[in-house]
């Protein structure tokens, strides 16, 4: 009844210290990382926030206007087409990337004669800057110089030369193949991860079950890539939400404005209308934008649900 | 150790100092597409003297956020050749330092530039000078002329006549066109080059007072029609629907028959492609009259620079016989009017229409010039591209009126 505690207690805080004093040195290792994303993420978008309230020119004196530019935004037309136009383009690109990205890692996952090869070379675009390969698209897209032009014309598909970037169709068509060419083989990378990390015993017993390839694909394959396949879509929409070189460098924003994405837009307000307040207000609705879109794509693909 | 830190400081700014009564190394921007002028007075200025200057061409169309976040930033230049049109803004904010007293010492100083000038001052002070002064005139390939059976010396009066002669010019075939216009939205070359044809004719797009955009008149529809009519016959390049004024001058391939340029283009066409014999005058209205653009640069000093005295120095070259004959040789006209003859003497003749155009020409002057007119994505911008090569005319009309209407009554 009265058995003597001491052993047991003094047992259980020297347990308690030893994880404390490792949970000690825990915050010790992730602090350098805290301390990186305080300095150049947590203070710089609280800033943000501070800024968005305020109507805060490039050049001379913020003033307090509270909720101003989130009304302001309410109302925006061009922030309104902006956002219709990087909606579009995220959903034809990440179709695009996922279409190409997922039978070339199928094609590099299984052991063939110069797969090392065909892996290098399918990356290799993702090495190249986007502001670099921009500005090689837009010389080969060039009518008069260019590479698709004179080409186009030598097999009469086009009578004159065809300017490809002065309409949008054709302009938008050339953005989302230079986009693809650069981005798909990193997407293939990341799914080949994911199939690589199926255990080959899985799919013998399924081939041994009589699984079609399709059956296997769709029922094996699938699943088991669902956390790859959420952490390659986020990217991928991320990236595409976030867009602006492309628009910036091969198109200037044009044909007649038609492709100014978010990001464009928000520049253009900040450093060339020079409100910087407003510009600030655009980000902090562009960070929740993808927060939530993120979010859903999350639930989507039920990623956590296994824990 | 705070002591050692402050005695490296003074030690430091000390020998800055002794350093700067020796030499300095004055920081300059300049826009690009504006041709020779400056960098050819720059270089013939470091080749004489002891100071020197550094200095960075940056892309025309974002040399205002260039500067506006390099002034933010604390990285601006000593001084730059500003667009004369954005000299009002930068002093507004507090950014230029105020050269009034220096400058009206000079004993030249009621002979500069009136325009440039009357943009360099905001509240009664001098914030900007003149140091680059253009004018936009119709120029024409004589050669092309010749070939396409036309009178090589008889300047066209009426845009008529323009189309009619690119449409024999565009007949001799190949890669020969009959004109050439930057239509990729460029705002600024636009302004440039195609206002004036509404202009001449005695319209404008912005009230005199700037606050209300006048787009749709009918000065302006017969210009756009003008230009459609030879976008729609194939007289123009397909690249012109593109070019964001990188390949402005065109016109120096020598397949091109006509084009409004600059006195800044006439300047490297003169220097740099003798073979491209051409002819300049007035721009024709649409509907009669004549026009032209005078733009140009001012030379202004960002505040605080502690090399003010090397940039006043550089200025008052700028100013001398030598200095404004290096300028006009590259297409800037005088800056100083009372040795303007004695600059112009023996200089290619053709300068002088471009110093006549200033009689007749014409500078916007509104704080909105970036966001209504000059930058990228501009109504303006967009309803030169919208309107010439577009489907919809009068919606281009319609869309560009109502954006630079929302601008000006959204401005702060």
């Amino acid at each position: 009844m009265t058995s003597s505690p001491a052993v047991p207690i003094a047992g259980i805080v020297r347990q308690r210290r030893r994880t404390r004093r490792r949970q000690w040195q825990g915050v010790l290792y992730v602090a350098p990382a805290m301390a990186l994303v305080t300095v150049f993420f947590v203070v710089p978008v609280l800033f943000t926030v501070w800024m968005s309230f305020h109507n805060w020119p490039l050049l001379g004196q913020p003033s307090w206007i509270g909720l101003g530019n989130y009304v302001r935004m309410a109302s925006d037309s061009r922030f309104m087409s902006a956002l219709s136009f990087t909606a579009y383009y995220t959903v034809v690109t990440t179709i695009a990337i996922f279409a190409l990205a997922f039978p070339l890692a199928l094609f590099v996952e299984r052991q063939r004669r110069g797969v090392g090869a065909y892996r290098t070379i399918f990356f290799l675009p993702v090495v190249v800057g986007l502001a670099t390969s921009s500005l090689l698209w837009v010389w080969l897209a060039n009518v008069d110089s260019g590479l698709f032009s004179p080409i186009l014309r030598m097999f009469g598909v086009t009578g004159r030369a065809a300017n490809l970037l002065a309409s949008f169709d054709s302009a938008f068509a050339v953005i989302i193949v230079m986009v693809v060419w650069k981005i798909v083989g990193f997407t293939m990378i990341i799914l080949l991860t994911g199939l690589q990390s199926i255990p080959s015993d899985l799919t013998e017993a399924a081939r041994i079950d009589g699984a079609s390839r399709w059956q296997r694909f769709r029922f094996l394959t699938l699943p088991l890539m669902r956390r790859t396949l959420a952490l390659a879509l986020i990217l991928s929409v991320t990236g595409s939400v976030l867009a602006f070189d492309q628009f910036y460098i091969m198109t200037s924003g044009g044909p007649q404005n038609r492709m100014i994405s978010v990001v464009y837009y928000i520049f253009n307000q900040s450093f060339v209308s020079f409100q910087l307040g407003y510009g600030s207000a655009l980000s902090i609705a562009l960070l929740a934008i993808l927060v939530a879109l993120s979010v859903i794509q999350l639930r989507l693909l039920r990623v956590g649900d296994e824990r | 150790m705070l002591k050692t830190l402050i005695g490296s400081v003074s030690l430091a700014t000390i020998l800055m100092v002794q350093g700067a009564a020796a030499q300095e190394t004055i920081n300059m921007w300049v826009r690009t597409g504006i041709g020779t002028a400056f960098t050819s007075l720059a270089d013939a200025y470091n080749a004489n003297h002891e100071n020197q200057i550094q200095l960075t061409e940056v892309p025309f169309a974002e040399l205002v956020q260039k500067y506006a976040t390099a002034i933010a930033g604390g990285q601006a230049p000593d001084a730059l050749s500003l667009d004369l049109i954005y000299t009002p803004s930068f002093a507004a904010a507090g950014q230029l330092e105020d050269l009034t007293d220096w400058a009206q010492g000079l004993p030249y100083y009621s002979a500069l530039a009136p325009a440039h000038v009357t943009l360099g001052s905001y509240d009664g002070r001098n914030y900007g000078l003149p140091l680059l002064v253009e004018t936009s005139v119709f120029a024409w390939n004589k050669g092309l002329y010749k070939q396409a059976g036309l009178d090589p010396e008889k300047a066209p009066e009426s845009w008529d006549e323009i189309v009619a002669n690119a449409e024999k010019i565009r007949a001799l075939g190949g890669d020969n066109y009959g004109f050439y216009f930057s239509g990729g939205a460029c705002g600024g070359c636009m302004i440039f080059t195609f206002a004036p044809t509404v202009w001449g004719s005695g319209a404008d797009i912005l009230s005199a007072d700037g606050k209300t955009a006048t787009l749709d008149t009918p000065q302006m529809r017969a210009s756009v029609n003008y230009y459609r009519t030879m976008v729609e016959k194939d007289l123009v390049p397909a690249s012109a629907e593109t070019d964001n004024g990188v390949n402005f001058m065109s016109f120096t391939n020598g397949r091109i028959g006509q084009q409004s340029i600059g006195a800044f283009g006439m300047g490297s066409l003169v220097n740099d492609f003798p073979d491209v014999d051409f002819g300049v005058t007035l721009i024709p209205g649409s509907q009669g009259g004549v026009a032209s653009f005078a733009g140009g640069d001012n030379i202004v000093v960002t505040k605080g620079t502690p090399r003010l005295d090397a940039v006043k120095e550089f200025i008052e070259y700028s100013y001398s016989p030598e200095g404004q004959k290096i300028l006009a040789e590259n297409g800037s006209l005088p800056t100083r009017l009372d040795i303007a003859d004695q600059t112009l003497e023996g200089l290619d003749p053709r300068i002088q229409v471009a110093v006549d155009a200033i009689s007749v020409a014409k500078t916007p002057y509104t704080l909105l010039f970036n966001d209504l007119i000059n930058s990228a994505n501009s109504p303006w911008a967009m309803f030169t591209n919208a309107a010439m090569f577009g489907d919809d005319v009068d919606a281009a009309f319609a869309n560009a009126q109502a954006e630079m209407q929302s601008i000006i009554d959204n401005a702060p």
